[in-house]
């Protein structure tokens, strides 16, 4: 009995997810830079050569969002966004370009690319190689802030069911550790 | 029973994330449901209720200068929240830090760690890894030779720290016990040295995806350091300690000698690391 119910819980659960989880990106007032992937579907490749050389000709920092289409915390996560435009976006623009990976949940770590100039890595070894410590596991969604040569500003959490109220949300922003 | 074990199990899926269960609003809830902005300092009803239980009517001194915690705001992982200990104090004979108390306030277990030292530690400073099961602070209260309570804390934004399914990747080697000293020895001063135990340190609130079954908790309950037979600290620790158990720490060698580690689990699984020093 009760493996049933926790089996119509799982149920439930998944109803409940459902009808958000049709992830459309970083919305429109963002003026998010959207990054395809190339490669596909053997990889998963992005490439942040061209955000980065923006980000360098208009000083300014990388918010780089890696979301799944069929995953519903980013769904959580973009609505949000959505949701809290009129305060957030100045913040944003006045010291990001947002980066907006678009990529699904099938796609894993092992197939998932990250490209800065002449080298492309598999996403643990970006993340070594950048000194995140969040290598071991590919997260939905995942954020990371970038500076003009591609070091992390500061360690973010997997996920981002830390910063998805506006306080919060400024909190990353500002940097705050 | 059985209705008891149900509920538990949907409150633990809950904990997982699997499930979600409506709470009721309360008025210092934050938008969006998460717990209210609370500052480094503050107290916290489970720190209030922990305080009594651990030293009574005992005054713990929160005034900054005698030891310090460091923890990220926010870290990669709930279940691998980096902390460090500073201590400002020399161990002296005189005056020295003779216990510290690690707690997460609001994890199932708080009491993460307590560590009896010596003066042979050198230097009261400690760095470990800790799971932090929802929005709190971790504390560290240093207890000083001379019965005063020192208390530092930082409060920490992570979930689902407890409930993280656990690295089972290296199952055949638990146990094993690894002692690294990264720098040079210095003799007769406070010398850098690391402990690790290869240990899954299972909660107990850990899904296994497939059974639908909780893990057994099964963690590191006790680790011993000593060197040249004299010794170091002694650690009793809980599953609030991240996997695969590591303490970053101090030692005064005064002369060649062997650092060695006791540890214990819950199951009675007792292992020893040894590194030869000098």
């Amino acid at each position: 009995m009760p493996r049933f119910f926790v089996t119509a819980c799982l149920a439930l659960w998944l109803a409940w997810l459902s009808p958000a989880a049709n992830a459309a990106g970083i919305p429109a007032p963002y003026a998010p830079l959207v990054v395809e992937p190339i490669g596909v579907p053997a990889r998963y490749e992005f490439d942040l050569t061209a955000a980065l050389a923006r980000a360098r000709r208009e000083n300014k920092r990388l918010y780089v969002y890696l979301g799944a289409s069929d995953c519903p915390y980013c769904a959580k996560y973009e609505a949000f966004l959505a949701q809290n435009a009129a305060v957030l976006v100045p913040h944003f623009a006045e010291k990001y370009i947002v980066v907006d990976l678009r990529s699904a949940l099938s796609v894993t770590a092992q197939r998932l690319y990250i490209r800065v100039g002449e080298r492309s890595l598999p996403y643990a070894d970006f993340q070594r190689a950048i000194g995140d410590e969040r290598a071991r596991m590919l997260v939905y969604p995942s954020v990371w802030l970038l500076d003009q040569d591609a070091k992390p500003l500061m360690q973010m959490p997997a996920g981002n069911g830390t910063f998805q109220t506006v306080p919060e949300q400024l909190e990353i922003l500002r940097l705050e550790q | 029973m059985r209705r008891l074990n149900f509920i538990g199990r949907v409150l633990g899926l809950a904990a997982a994330g699997l499930v979600p269960i409506a709470v009721t609003p309360r008025a210092h809830a934050a938008p969006g449901g998460l717990p209210a902005p609370a500052g480094h300092a503050d107290s916290s009803p489970e720190w209030d209720n922990l305080r009594e239980k651990l030293f009574q009517a005992r005054p713990v001194d929160a005034t900054p200068g005698t030891v310090q915690i460091i923890a990220p705001l926010r870290a990669a992982y709930g279940a691998s929240v980096p902390v460090k200990i500073v201590s400002k104090l020399a161990q002296t004979p005189e005056l020295y830090v003779k216990r510290i108390y690690l707690l997460v306030d609001k994890n199932p277990s708080p009491l993460a760690a307590v560590l009896d030292l010596t003066t042979d530690v050198g230097q009261a400073d400690f760095e470990t890894r800790l799971r932090v099961d929802e929005y709190s602070h971790v504390r560290v209260v240093a207890e000083l030779s001379n019965g005063r309570l020192h208390t530092d804390s930082r409060y920490v934004k992570t979930s689902g720290g407890c409930s993280a399914p656990p690295n089972r990747e290296a199952l055949n080697l638990i146990g094993k016990t690894l002692l690294k000293v990264p720098g040079p020895v210095a003799m007769n001063q406070p010398t850098a040295a690391e402990v690790t135990v290869i240990h899954p340190n299972d909660t107990g609130f850990e899904l296994n995806s497939v059974t639908v079954m909780f893990i057994p908790a099964h963690f590191v309950r006790s680790i011993k350091v000593s060197f040249a037979e004299r010794p170091i600290f002694d650690a009793e620790l809980d599953f609030s300690i991240s996997e695969n158990p590591t303490l970053r720490f101090n030692f005064v060698p005064h002369g060649q000698g062997t650092l060695k580690a006791e540890v214990e689990d819950t199951k009675d699984g007792r292992w020893v690391g040894t590194l030869a020093v000098g």
